[in-house]
């Protein structure tokens, strides 16, 4: 019981005391900038560009920006939550840990989905504001629902790109291209029908795609039945990054002990 | 000393590690440094060891695989009874390591809450904590601006929050990598009295440090490290008997150049020649056999240099030190047919 309890301090505690150490947005003027009025900027351009080419109406761009707008909290928190460890020195202090790394770096991620989830409301809500989309009751619970899969997924995402800062120097190299390539593959802002074939294959792989395509069906007033289908989906991709994020922080850390890469002092 | 396996802290058998570098991509080519080759060590518990040994001779690599960062290449080592590969959990339970510079903490945190994080990673029972902590506090000095931003901390501040650090989970061994560096004379001397009080309430203490003055001060038994491997092993006093026989002539000079230096080297009794730079001047010192006097010569080798004091004394543990080292210098310069050295 001691043991469970301890665990929970090291998820929870630990977790909150490594965001705010870690987290480079973390500071509120940043936060605003970046987390807050970015996505909403992003999501009033894409309403206006699906306008003017007439993709899509504007309840397609708003639900699905708002759901790529908890991506960003996520795959970037997530590599600093262990990028920013070579960064201050402190790897090597982390890496002397007895206790589980799955404990120590998952829990890591938990901030980073409540932040991505906080971000998403956020945009969805100013976006809804700004454009007049009237959500009905019923559809919220769908939609929050998507939105916290797609929260949780896209931190475990991060924590993945992340576990490759033990392997890689530069790793926010590869959180950028991740995070445009989002913009692509998860067909929030074109039509997924429309992608190449493979595209759409890779697509049902990434954060996101189940989730905003859940996320408009409740909007559109589809019932929780039909929602389940790309909420499970959501939720396996979401399990997947999180053992796959295990698997190669435990993988990364062991072959740096071998090789001696780690920079860990 | 034969000491029973029980009373050990920390037993290295022939312990080796080789780093392995690529250059280039398209045609690569490998190239292996032995930063450490073959150290075997027995440290009893509550000892306080000193490591010491120049920039590359392969200590931080030796510490980093005693306290399981790092894999050895070849060789065994043993800390409070666990083998560092295969009971690497264990181990970390056991042992504490603090190093000296500005890295190694959060800054956006306060001491306190860094404090925190680590004791959570340490896994200290939730219900000490807060005791611990503030124990700790207390002991470093730093009660009162705990709450402080870490990124305000000075040089000094940040270390003790180090040594804090390291020994939240009370560990048995402690690992002390360079902790004075650049800390200033009171603050290393504080330091200095918590590491000689850890190690007299029964921490073992392994220190690795360039001041000679604090090994010897702090120190039980000292081993110099240097061309990855250990050169000599013993007490201050019996590390001082390499200089038996010899005296120390020091000579601020300006502008000596490695010619000059050279000639110095072959004069029939000098043992060892080494030049520190101070800016504009440098500080010669020359070991030579007692019973002669060196300094003439010297000048004569000088001549055509400025010359400022000169001085003659018994030698320190620092020129026992530099004995040994320029010792190993001169063989790995032979066997390589040029400068020794290894990253480590």
């Amino acid at each position: 019981m001691t043991d469970v309890l301890a665990k929970f301090r090291l998820v929870g505690t630990g977790g909150v005391l490594a965001y705010r150490a870690l987290f480079n947005w973390a500071r509120l003027p940043v936060f605003i900038g970046t987390l807050l009025a970015e996505p909403v900027t992003q999501l009033v351009f894409f309403v206006y560009l699906g306008r003017q080419l007439g993709v899509a109406n504007d309840t397609f761009f708003i639900v699905g920006n708002a759901v790529l707008a908890a991506s960003k909290a996520g795959v970037y928190g997530g590599t600093m939550a262990v990028g920013n460890e070579r960064r201050f020195g402190t790897l090597g202090n982390v890496l002397l840990s007895p206790r589980s790394r799955s404990a120590v770096f998952l829990g890591r991620a938990l901030p980073y989905a409540a932040n991505g989830l906080f971000v998403a409301v956020f945009t969805l809500t100013v976006g809804s504001l700004l454009f007049g989309l009237d959500l009905p009751v019923q559809s919220l619970p769908g939609i929050a629902a998507a939105l916290v899969i797609a929260s949780l997924t896209c931190a475990f995402f991060g924590l993945t790109l992340g576990a490759l800062g033990l392997r890689l120097l530069d790793v926010w190299l590869v959180s950028n291209i991740a995070y445009v390539l989002l913009l692509i593959l998860t067909g929030v802002n074109v039509p997924s029908e429309t992608l190449p074939g493979w595209v759409q294959a890779i697509g049902d792989f990434v954060p996101v795609t189940h989730a905003a395509e859940a996320a408009r069906l409740a909007a559109a007033g589809a019932d929780f039945e039909t929602l389940a289908g790309p909420l499970a989906l959501e939720a396996a991709v979401c399990v997947g990054f999180a053992v796959l994020s295990a698997l190669l922080l435990h993988v990364f850390e062991k072959a740096g002990r071998t090789s001696g890469s780690l920079e860990t002092i | 000393m034969v000491i029973a396996m029980t009373d050990l802290a920390i037993k290295a058998e022939g312990l080796r590690r080789t780093y392995r570098s690529r250059n280039g991509w398209l045609k690569p080519s490998w190239r292996h440094t032995e930063a450490v080759r073959g150290i075997s060590l027995e440290i009893e518990r509550g000892e306080l060891f000193g490591l010491l040994g120049p920039n590359g001779a392969g200590k931080t690599t030796t510490i980093k695989m005693l306290t399981t960062l790092l894999l050895p290449t070849s060789g065994s080592a043993r800390v409070a009874g666990f083998d560092v590969v295969q009971d690497t959990r264990e181990v970390r339970k056991r042992v504490g390591y603090v190093f000296g510079g500005d890295r190694g903490l959060y800054d956006r945190l306060s001491g306190l809450d860094n404090l925190r994080y680590f004791a959570e990673l340490y896994a200290v029972p939730a219900r000490e904590q807060r005791t611990r902590i503030a124990e700790l506090l207390e002991l470093v000095g730093l009660t009162g601006r705990e709450r402080e931003k870490v990124e305000g901390y000075s040089r000094g501040m940040r270390q003790r929050l180090h040594l804090a650090r390291g020994l939240l989970h009370r560990p048995e061994v402690l690992f002390l990598d360079e902790p004075s560096i650049g800390v200033d004379p009171v603050g290393a001397r504080e330091l200095r009295r918590t590491v000689a009080d850890l190690a007299s309430s029964g921490t073992t203490v392994l220190l690795t440090t360039h001041y000679m003055a604090e090994a010897e001060e702090l120190c039980g038994r000292i081993a110099v490290i240097a061309d990855g491997a250990i050169q000599q092993i013993g007490t201050a006093e019996e590390l001082k008997h390499r200089t038996d026989g010899r005296r120390v002539l020091t000579a601020e000079v300006f502008g000596a150049s490695e010619a000059d230096l050279d000639r110095i080297r072959l004069l029939p009794s000098v043992h060892g020649v080494t030049v520190e730079d101070r800016g504009l001047s440098q500080i010669v010192t020359v070991q030579s056999a007692v019973g002669t006097d060196i300094e003439p010569q010297v000048r004569e080798a000088l001549t055509g240099i400025r010359v400022g004091r000169i001085d003659k004394r018994e030698p320190s543990l620092e020129d026992a030190y530099i004995a040994i080292v320029t010792g190993v210098d001169r063989d790995a310069d032979e066997r390589t047919g040029g400068t020794a050295g290894v990253p480590g």
